[in-house]
């Protein structure tokens, strides 16, 4: 089922385009992965779907991006309730400077989730559990997050962004700045996560790309070239320009 | 498909190399069939002798291309048509080895045979060997062409050896009726021609390679195949 349609998507950054005519579909359940060199628009892409590129004044997207049967480029789409359905997770860990508790119940708390000191207890065990962080932390919810792993830190980041139980979570390079035991945990969190979540994932790794994904959307210079299931995309891409960026052939 | 070499020129280099290790293997293999079928024609016992001593390269080849191609996986984790030419190049080897291996048997089986063969059986396997040795020659040619429509071509021409081995098995089964004395040479005859047809087995094993290699796709369909065959073996 598609969770997502871009129709006919273009992003201008003042005078430069920087997405042309982008339509993609989303499979919900499913992990998508976008890949291609930088600059090639994929993160711009990325930040299209939960309206990010709003804080960039000089940006300007036109076209629809189609989220349970609503255009969530319509004006009178609410951004924060928009957020709390589609969550996202960096590049580099980002928790807040607080503790690890208020780093998952701050969200669930502006939502208005938890009724009671108990409910939020609970909203918070189970987003630890579910981003495989609960057993690490549980003695310690009280220290301040930055004081986590890398590895850690990110995976608090997904326990924040899944404590709102968004439908979708976006991923920018998430293990970019992670070792490979801390990639690997991620990776299976991810696998986890699709049961519940579509995830859409920016990614520079290929192998990474093709070991979490099921769809793969491959981006040049702004444009969509080539999409469709990441098996058949890593071992016979129907695009020349995808299969010179996969195996290393870019000039 | 991708005429932009690699960035990284090891890499290139690596599967160049990969890539000329299959055709040097594949043209021992040509060779080898030929010197074992003209031993046979002419018997001439040097060629047979050097057959059965250069199946040691073949060998080598194999073991080499392995190697590489452990090596690509582990260290350069090929995708799209690099993983394609590197998985062919693993399941080609194993079929020229055992070409290979067939050549050196069918000379061995020579240096048994009787000087003087008549001279309708020796016609016989030469039309069987002659058609392999082309097949064969094409699908070398395919795979250094990267050419799908000949390696269907020679797929499809694995028919045509069937029947010509089966005319000339029944030639070697009537030479095997006529004389007690046939039994040893006839015995070996038949087993020279099981093993040239295999050959072509093998060459049309690669043929479904070379077409995986270039297109991404398995040949669909089942083998072409020719007249039931009178000696059953493996297919």
């Amino acid at each position: 089922m598609i969770k997502i349609s871009a129709k006919n998507v273009d992003v201008f950054y003042g005078k430069k385009q920087a997405l042309f005519n982008i339509n993609l579909d989303i499979e919900e359940n499913q992990v998508t992965a976008l890949i291609g060199p930088s600059g090639c628009g994929k993160s711009t892409f990325l930040r299209c779907l939960n309206r990010m590129n709003d804080v960039i004044d000089i940006c300007k997207v036109q076209g629809e991006i189609v989220i349970n049967d609503f255009n969530i480029n319509d004006k009178g789409c609410d951004v924060v309730r928009l957020r709390e359905k589609i969550g996202m997770v960096f590049q580099k860990p980002n928790p807040f400077p607080k503790t690890l508790y208020e780093n998952i119940s701050y969200g669930p708390s502006i939502h208005g989730m938890a009724q009671s000191k108990q409910e939020m207890d609970e909203i918070v065990e189970i987003s630890l559990k579910k981003a495989a962080l609960w057993e690490e932390v549980k003695d310690r919810l009280h220290e301040p997050g930055t004081g986590l792993s890398g590895g850690q830190q990110q995976r608090l980041c997904i326990a924040r962004a899944i404590s709102v139980q968004p439908e979708v979570i976006l991923m920018d390079e998430p293990c970019s700045a992670l070792d490979p035991i801390a990639t690997a945990q991620i990776e299976e969190l991810i696998d986890e996560l699709k049961k519940e979540h579509t995830i859409i994932i920016v990614t520079h790794s290929m192998a990474q790309a093709a070991r979490v994904s099921q769809r793969t959307g491959f981006f040049h210079l702004g444009e969509l070239i080539e999409h469709g299931l990441t098996d058949k995309i890593f071992k016979n891409p129907d695009n020349t320009k995808t299969q010179d960026y996969i195996t290393g052939r870019f000039g | 498909m991708s005429e932009a070499p690699h960035t990284v020129k090891s890499y290139e280099e690596e599967l160049k190399n990969l890539n000329s290790n299959i055709v040097k293997m594949g043209g021992f293999c040509e060779e080898a069939l030929v010197k074992a079928t003209q031993a046979i024609i002419s018997r001439n016992s040097d060629n047979a002798e050097t057959v059965i001593k250069d199946d040691e390269k073949i060998d080598k080849y194999e073991t080499l291309v392995e190697q590489q191609v452990v090596n690509l996986i582990a260290l350069r984790q090929p995708m799209a048509i690099d993983l394609r030419e590197t998985v062919t190049a693993l399941k080609i080897s194993s079929d020229l080895e055992r070409i290979g291996d067939l050549a050196k048997n069918i000379s061995k089986r020579t240096l048994l045979l009787n000087e003087n063969l008549p001279k309708n059986l020796t016609e016989a396997l030469i039309r069987v060997s002659s058609n392999v040795q082309k097949q064969l020659k094409s699908i070398l040619d395919a795979y250094l062409d990267r050419s799908s429509a000949m390696a269907v071509n020679v797929w499809e021409g694995d028919e045509h050896i069937d029947d010509l081995t089966n005319l000339c098995m029944q030639e070697v089964i009537k030479y095997l009726k006529e004389d007690e004395k046939n039994l040893d040479d006839g015995t070996h005859l038949l087993f020279v021609t099981k093993n040239i047809e295999r050959i072509g087995d093998h060459t049309t094993n690669v043929a479904e390679q070379v077409y995986y290699l270039v297109t991404g796709e398995y040949l669909e369909g089942d083998r072409p195949k020719g007249t039931e065959p009178i000696v059953t073996g493996e297919k």
